[in-house]
């Protein structure tokens, strides 16, 4: 088994008291921060690293069994920080990886000690008066589209030309690899994506929580991201202006400056 | 104006392709008419819209987790598959192109898409993709085939070892009672009854070996060979020839050796090639007559006889004699299985060498010929 860090394809910048571990979410691998964790890196040790299955990190680590659940994402996340001998450090989870983040900060107390979840979402799939946004049925469709339809959402990786992200010169080559995975891996990830549900994980939360809500977010509206306000005890939640589900991507100055008020 | 009538516009407008351009928001800021002819959509309809409004909902997961992140980081998202809406409601099977517009600071302003419908190629797809798991089907139950073989292969070569064993055990037992026996006994009609006891053994032992060897050469393994050029040949000739003399006393067996450099050869092979040749000579030769053992060696060969009189094998059976389970009209009851010349075949061509025959009325002889080195 590879180490943890080539495992995750763990990179650390930047330079600070403090860590700031930034978690990408279901579809593209690490680059989704690479708006804003270059912000933090005069002031903080910037983490990313990519989900087992996305980006650069170690296929062969793929184990079906573990990553059924977020659980397995979050021991994951768990032994880069002992790794790192991270304490009191910031992780900022966009979509999916809040949840995983929620999850980690539990199983290892004194780790994290603020978290920042961008477009979170405890749960996608409605249930009774509890409002995700998603229909079962809809996620069924999601699915089975990518049972059926994986040539045209993602293809295989070419793993030799991963390395090597931040050379132009290979930039033909290195078209769409940022949300290129391995279909099977990226179907696994999209069903542990939208069918969790980590309502009861909210409360547990033992540390200072900010929520970065767009306005206008199809995949975590706002009611879902109150949802998780609302259950986290003592969580701030910031409204972006920003729409879509991406706002590190789409609305980077404003996701740092939110950041900033926090951290 | 150009010569053919047509101009730019009307190229963006008319183009055998959709064309549609989102703000940075992603809100629809013009459609061209041909997208709206394909999918039936008012231009009012569209226009200030999200664009995954007009997405199946896979598609809308599909824009939000990987075109819009993508045309973001790499500032185009070339050939991806996604189902827009008609106005009917009714998915279009779309592969587009998309690129960012973007200020100096690499700021987005606006995104340019084009559109291509793509219904035929979803189906090759679709075909390719069911062509594919019907390979990986077939190649596990070829897999499961070829284990279930394997498994089945190698319960056969424990049963035919397990039989062998089991079969000649018995046979050690009856063959040394029927040796002690002949030291008690008086009588000279007690005495032809141990023989006969041992000829038994004999022919019941060369016919376990055969059937192994058989079993072994049909179901895997074949005959196998352990050369050994240290020890001499001649003795364990001698050796089986005095066993079936044992087994049979009312017989004549002259033996004539003339073996005088080392035989590249597995001993106890030639040993049984012989004896399968002896017993099928007891079997059919006259009883009156000798039967003649000659093996030599000269030049770069050793050649191994075996010489019967008797009626001349007829000619319609020489062709079968060395197939497997042949045995011939006459004298049914006194043959074994009919695998003695086969084996004693099976044994020559081991060696590199042959096993031929030569029949008239004077006598029958096998005749077996290999390289001696």
């Amino acid at each position: 088994m590879s180490g943890v860090i080539e495992r995750n394809n763990v990179n650390v910048r930047g330079a600070g008291d403090r860590a700031i571990v930034f978690g990408h979410g279901f579809g593209c691998d690490q680059n989704m921060w690479r708006f804003v964790a270059p912000a933090f890196e005069n002031d903080f040790e910037t983490v990313t690293f990519d989900q087992v299955g996305a980006g650069g990190s170690d296929l062969a680590a793929y184990d079906k069994t573990k990553y059924r659940s977020l659980s397995g994402y979050a021991d994951d996340l768990v032994e880069i920080g002992r790794e790192l001998e991270l304490e009191d450090a910031i992780f900022v989870g966009h979509s999916v990886s809040s949840m995983i983040g929620v999850l980690a900060a539990q199983k290892a107390p004194g780790m994290f000690g603020k978290l920042v979840l961008v477009g979170p979402s405890a749960r996608y799939i409605d249930d009774d008066e509890y409002v995700g946004g998603f229909g079962a049925a809809q996620i069924e469709e999601l699915l089975q589209f990518l049972e059926s339809n994986h040539m045209g959402w993602s293809t295989q990786m070419a793993p030799a030309i991963m390395g090597n992200p931040d050379r132009p010169e290979l930039g033909e080559e290195l078209t769409n690899s940022f949300c290129r995975t391995d279909p099977e891996i990226a179907k696994a990830f999209a069903r542990v994506t939208f069918t969790s549900d980590n309502r009861k994980d909210l409360d547990g939360v033992a540390v200072p929580t900010l929520i970065l809500q767009c306005k206008e977010d199809i995949i975590a509206s706002l009611e879902v991201g109150e949802f998780v306000h609302r259950n986290i005890p003592g969580s701030r939640m910031i409204v972006l202006d920003a729409t879509g589900h991406c706002p590190n991507l789409s609305a980077p100055k404003e996701v740092v400056d939110a950041m900033r008020t926090f951290v | 104006m150009s010569v053919a009538g047509l101009d730019f516009d009307d190229m963006i407008e008319n183009a055998p392709c959709g064309y549609i351009t989102l703000r940075a928001d992603t809100r629809i800021e013009h459609v061209n008419r041909t997208f709206l002819a394909w999918t039936g959509h008012d231009a009012d309809a569209m226009l200030g819209k999200r664009f995954s409004d007009f997405l199946t909902f896979p598609g809308r997961i599909y824009f939000e987790t990987h075109i819009a992140p993508l045309l973001r980081m790499q500032g185009f998202f070339n050939e991806f598959a996604i189902d827009m809406l008609t106005a009917a409601g009714d998915p279009l099977q779309i592969i587009a192109n998309a690129n960012e517009r973007r200020d100096p600071n690499g700021n987005a302003l606006g995104i340019r898409i084009a559109l291509i419908k793509a219904t035929d190629r979803r189906r090759y797809e679709t075909e390719l993709l069911s062509a594919k798991d019907l390979a990986v089907t077939a190649e596990k139950a070829t897999q499961e085939v070829l284990r279930l073989e394997n498994e089945t292969s190698r319960f056969r070569e424990q049963f035919i070892a397990v039989l062998g064993h089991d079969l000649r055990n018995p046979l050690a037992s009856i063959s040394a009672g029927a040796r002690i026996l002949d030291r008690t006994v008086q009588s000279e009609q007690e005495h032809r009854v141990t023989a006969m006891l041992q000829s038994t053994v004999i022919r019941m032992s060369a016919m376990i070996d055969n059937v192994l060897d058989f079993a072994r050469g049909r179901l895997g393994g074949g005959i196998t060979l352990r050369r050994d050029t240290r020890k001499p040949l001649q003795p364990e000739l001698e050796q089986v020839v005095d066993e079936l003399r044992m087994g049979s006393p009312g017989r004549e067996i002259l033996a004539d050796f003339a073996i005088d450099r080392p035989v590249d050869c597995d001993r106890t092979r030639v040993g049984q090639l012989l004896s399968n040749l002896l017993g099928n000579a007891l079997t059919h030769g006259t009883s009156d007559q000798p039967i003649v053992v000659h093996a030599e060696t000269h030049g770069g060969s050793f050649e191994l006889w075996v010489a019967n009189a008797g009626q001349p094998i007829p000619e319609a059976a020489m062709e079968k004699l060395f197939e497997p389970f042949f045995r011939s009209e006459a004298r049914a009851s006194r043959q074994g299985l009919g695998l003695g010349l086969y084996i004693a075949s099976q044994i020559a061509k081991a060696h590199d060498g042959s096993l031929t025959v030569s029949s008239s009325p004077k006598e029958t002889r096998f005749t077996f010929t290999m390289p001696s080195e």
